[in-house]
């Protein structure tokens, strides 16, 4: 104020137009802003989730691979299982076979199953019945049968009958199995 | 800083009112970065302010932010004193009521408190910025010429005169003289009524004891007691006096011839500025010096009739220099701003 009586009135660059302007485009930027932060925020919190997600598919993947493995094993025990329980079938029917097999007249008093053969201890009244009766039927079924007799204190005879099948024949049976 | 920056992007718009006798005149600039771009100028018929006023200057102040109203001072009680030194102020004016400047720390303008209110009054709708005073438009005018030899300088308006005398850039006196409403033609009819009545009278003879010889004679003692007219040596200083540079500028102005009207009213003007100083020679509390020289700042293309009234009834160098009032303070304004 060198020359003047007054002052004069401060002078603000920011009229009402200016101000509309700048308060537009001040709520226009915050909106920009607020929305690339959302976004930011999102992605961040999308990312974390996907990583969260990757380790739980990872974990998940894992417990199907253990699950696989226990359900093969599973399979594998009932597969097992079911061969054990036909192979005790048949052994079964393979032991009521048998029994149905020894006459009367022959008294068993002991009997070995191995896995390709037969090992029966018993008793006879001679060789004959023994040959007729009980041989006879083994033959047809085991390809190699050695029979040992030695004399009981009755005059009967005890005998040991060892019974094999092939051992080829065998495993074929095997693999059938 | 950033109103700094923003001020920069805006150009400024530069309005200045000066208010005549019977209409106000309404000088626009637009301003930017050094350079003018555009300046408009426009009269109303009214020394009021009024709504096509209004609506013209808001045209142009909502075309930037950065817009400043400045006004001329047309207060009656206004005028400078020949000191900044507050305690020598009172010595020669009261001024309890009136707000002042010091003018480059070397003399005082003033104006009345009262009419600064009026004025931010008046002009409350579109507001004030800057109120300048005549005798800074007047020193500023005559830049160039106020540190030289003593010389009154006068600025003329249509209802007022602001006459300093400036002796090396110091204010000796002013004065701020104002002009009575101006005689209208049913004036000069009446006027020329009475002269064809003087003739009458004439004819009659003349009464000798009706001439007030007193009061002629005491206004010539004012000039009788001017020590320096009785030197011949001095008399023949007159002409070194002169200044020839602002003669050779004035050769190419030719001011107009006297029209009826303009010569009630110039003659009205050289009896104030006669009278003023008059009371500067009187008045004790000023340093009485022989005035040789007037420099006026003719702000409403006065009459030759003025400068011949001053040059024959007075005796002195006239140098009469145009002034557009409106564009003087513009120049002002944009000190003002350092722009």
């Amino acid at each position: 104020m060198k020359y003047s009586y007054i002052k004069p009135r401060k002078k603000t660059p920011f009229t009402p137009d200016v101000q509309l302007i700048i308060t537009f485009f001040t709520i226009t930027i915050i909106m920009l802003l607020g929305t690339y932060l959302f976004l930011l925020f999102k992605n961040y919190s999308f990312s974390n989730e996907r990583v969260e997600f990757i380790e739980s598919r990872l974990t998940l993947e894992k417990s199907i691979e253990d699950m696989d493995a226990k359900i093969a094993y599973i399979k594998k025990q009932k597969a097992l299982s079911e061969k054990i329980f036909t192979q005790n079938m048949v052994l079964k029917d393979s032991i009521a076979n048998l029994f149905d097999l020894v006459p009367e007249r022959i008294t068993l008093s002991r009997a070995e199953l191995l896995k390709n053969g037969l090992i029966l201890y018993g008793i006879t009244p001679n060789k004959d019945v023994y040959n007729f009766m009980l041989q006879a039927p083994l033959r047809s079924i085991f390809q190699k049968t050695y029979t040992s007799f030695y004399p009981a204190e009755n005059g009967w005879l005890h005998f040991v009958s060892t019974n094999y099948i092939n051992e080829d024949e065998g495993e074929e049976l095997d693999r059938e199995d | 800083m950033f109103a700094k920056m923003f001020e920069a992007l805006y150009f400024k718009v530069l309005i200045n009112i000066v208010v005549k006798r019977a209409s106000t005149v309404v000088y626009i600039e637009l301003y930017s970065k050094k350079k003018t771009i555009d300046t408009v100028h426009k009269e109303f018929e009214t020394t009021k302010f009024n709504e096509d006023m209004l609506e013209f200057i808001t045209n142009y102040t909502k075309e930037s932010p950065y817009y400043y109203i400045s006004l001329l001072d047309i207060s009656s009680l206004q005028g400078a004193l020949p000191t900044c030194s507050k305690n020598r102020l009172g010595y020669y004016y009261d001024l309890s009521d009136c707000e002042y400047r010091c003018y480059e720390g070397r003399w005082t303008y003033y104006t009345s408190k009262t009419e600064l209110y009026d004025i931010e009054k008046k002009y409350k709708a579109i507001g004030v910025d800057f109120i300048f005073s005549p005798f800074v438009l007047l020193a500023k005018f005559f830049q160039d010429k106020i540190n030289g030899t003593l010389a009154i300088y006068a600025l003329i308006q249509e209802n007022s005169i602001s006459l300093c005398v400036f002796e090396e850039g110091s204010l000796i006196y002013a004065d701020h003289l104002e002009i009575q409403a101006s005689f209208s033609s049913d004036d000069i009819l009446l006027s020329n009524d009475m002269d064809e009545d003087l003739e009458l009278d004439l004819d009659s003879g003349i009464d000798l004891e009706s001439i007030d010889v007193e009061s002629e004679e005491s206004e010539l003692e004012d000039f009788g007691n001017i020590e320096d007219l009785d030197s011949i040596e001095d008399l023949d200083e007159f002409d070194d006096s002169k200044d020839i540079e602002e003669e050779l500028l004035e050769s190419n102005v030719s001011l107009e011839e006297a029209g009826d009207e303009s010569f009630n009213e110039d003659y009205q003007r050289f009896t104030l500025i006669q009278n003023s100083i008059a009371n500067f020679y009187k008045d004790e509390r000023y340093e009485s010096q022989f005035l040789e020289n007037i420099y006026i700042a003719d702000g409403v293309d006065v009459s030759s009739d003025l400068k011949k009234y001053l040059e024959e009834e007075m005796f002195l160098n006239v140098y009469v220099r145009h002034m557009e009032l409106d564009a003087e303070v513009c120049e002002i304004t944009k000190e003002e701003l350092n722009i």
